[in-house]
């Protein structure tokens, strides 16, 4: 027997059923039930479908599948945008744009202060740069005072959208998010593209995930491998020792790759796996490091 | 295909993607579709009025929709959700579209949806090309057109894209298809060969 969306066509002769003749409810639910167990494939044309009576003509015939088509596809988006990660990937891109260009509004902001203080020197002073543009908006006439005072509600709107991102890490990806960070792991999903992606990675993926231009660099001439890439963002990283530092991020990276299946798989929290799990990343920064000094 | 001057244009409602429109047809930009391109080096597929395509990697229904503007109906395949928003708004719009949400490396779970094909186009971004290919030309009819557009840089960045390229011709003679163009897109499309096969066979005998 040779499953069709419009019917099933039962032997040699060409005698077929059509179960569920005409009502899109039930071809859409046909459609899937193939789908999932898809059976042998015999190639066919559409007018095995009017010998059948499930249709009139050609007309009909690719009418009623685009609408069976249309209406499913439908469905399946709107399944996929309701799973826990689907808001947090454009969440954490929105994120890490907004950073650079509040920093890059920032900086012109201050050129053009600058330009209208002749003695104005940012050098020798430790004004971070949120406090500079208060000052512009506080001090400046016209546009450059408004300017300062946009930059401002932005990186308001930005610091407000990080805790989001950190909120919602935590719950979609809550093993992921106890290792490294809620925001951390929330760029690791944006770059692997999703949690069933980062959770089919292998730990060598996650390590240099981020360091495209280093990994390509690797891959097409003889420089040396990146030992991290966004993981470098998480403190046990950056704060290791340089002759340390690639372990502890190949031994953090092999445990994240067992925290994102656990988030894709079971999607709790597992206390016993993340205190073996500190516990290991902690040695490979703090013993090892004294190892490798004698 | 219809030229006007040394313009490819398509006929059909217009508006899709802010498309240029030239005496009232659809100018289809080779810098902007491997298709066009492909027109514009003198090679590939006439698509007419009684064309039925397979359209493997859909993407935003861009070329798609010149595509169907000849064709008499184009099953376009796409996996991505984001990309699928946009194809369907097109395939609304476009009476001879039916777009199937599916991966283009697992035939089989869309198979009972697609007929047999004149023609088979397939532009995806995925290592293994060439097999994607030969899986799927088992919708073709005999004497029926593959057209692959191979992103060679997909295939494996360490790899000179000639190589990869004379691999793949490799592949697809080894399937049974029978290889009869190929080419670069240069100046159109960079590190992007396309390739045109048939099946042998006549429409008859399958």
């Amino acid at each position: 027997m040779s499953s069709y969306w419009f019917g099933d066509v039962t032997d040699k002769e060409g005698r077929c059923s059509i179960p569920a003749a005409g009502d899109k409810e039930l071809l859409i639910a046909r459609l899937n039930a193939i789908r999932a167990k898809p059976g042998p494939f015999d190639p066919f044309t559409w007018h095995i479908a009017v010998r059948c009576g499930a249709v009139r003509d050609r007309t009909e015939y690719i009418a009623r599948l685009r609408e069976i088509c249309i209406t499913d596809a439908e469905r399946r988006i709107r399944e996929i945008y309701t799973q826990k990660d689907a808001e947090l990937l454009p969440m954490v891109r929105m994120l890490d744009e907004m950073d650079s260009v509040v920093n890059v509004l920032s900086e012109r902001a201050a050129e053009w202060h600058q330009v209208r203080n002749p003695t104005f020197s940012r050098k020798y002073r430790k004004t971070p740069a949120h406090i500079l543009v208060r000052t512009m908006r506080e001090k400046s006439r016209g546009a450059l005072g408004r300017v300062a005072g946009r930059i401002e509600d932005l990186a308001a709107a930005r610091t407000d959208l990080a805790k989001e991102v950190s909120a919602r890490a935590n719950e979609v990806m809550p093993n992921t998010s106890a290792l490294i960070g809620g925001l951390v792991a929330a760029r690791l999903l944006s770059q692997a593209g999703g949690l069933r992606e980062l959770s089919r990675l292998p730990a060598s993926g996650i390590q240099v995930l981020g360091a495209k231009t280093a990994l390509f660099a690797h891959l097409l001439t003889h420089s040396p491998s990146p030992k991290h890439g966004i993981i470098f963002q998480h403190r046990r990283v950056h704060n290791a020792g340089k002759l340390v530092r690639g372990r502890v991020a190949r031994v953090l990276a092999g445990k994240l790759a067992i925290a994102a299946k656990i988030d894709y798989y079971r999607g709790e929290m597992d206390p016993v796996f993340l205190e073996n799990a500190q516990k290991h990343i902690d040695t490979a920064g703090g013993e090892s490091a004294s190892a490798l000094d004698r | 295909m219809l030229w006007i001057g040394d313009v490819l244009v398509s006929r059909g409602e217009g508006g899709v993607y802010h498309e240029r429109m030239l005496d009232g047809n659809r100018v289809w930009d080779p810098y902007r579709s491997k298709l066009s391109a492909l027109y514009y080096a003198g090679k590939g597929v006439e698509i007419t009025g009684g064309t039925i395509v397979l359209y493997l990697g859909a993407a935003n229904g861009t070329t798609v929709s010149h595509v169907a503007d000849y064709a008499e109906c184009v099953y376009a395949v796409e996996f991505a959700p984001r990309p699928m928003q946009d194809l369907l708004e097109v395939a609304r719009r476009r009476m001879n579209i039916v777009p199937v949400m599916a991966d283009a490396a697992s035939p089989e779970q869309y198979a009972p949806l697609v007929e047999q094909v004149d023609l088979v186009y397939q532009d995806v971004a995925q290592p293994d090309q060439a097999a994607i290919a030969i899986r799927n030309s088992m919708f073709l009819k005999g004497g029926g057109h593959l057209i692959l557009m191979l992103k060679t840089r997909s295939v494996d960045v360490r790899k000179e894209p000639a190589e990869v390229f004379s691999e793949t011709l490799e592949t697809l003679r080894c399937s049974g298809l029978q290889v009869i163009e190929s080419t670069w897109l240069v100046p159109y499309h960079n590190d992007h060969a396309a390739i045109v096969c048939i099946k042998p066979g006549s429409a008859e005998s399958s």
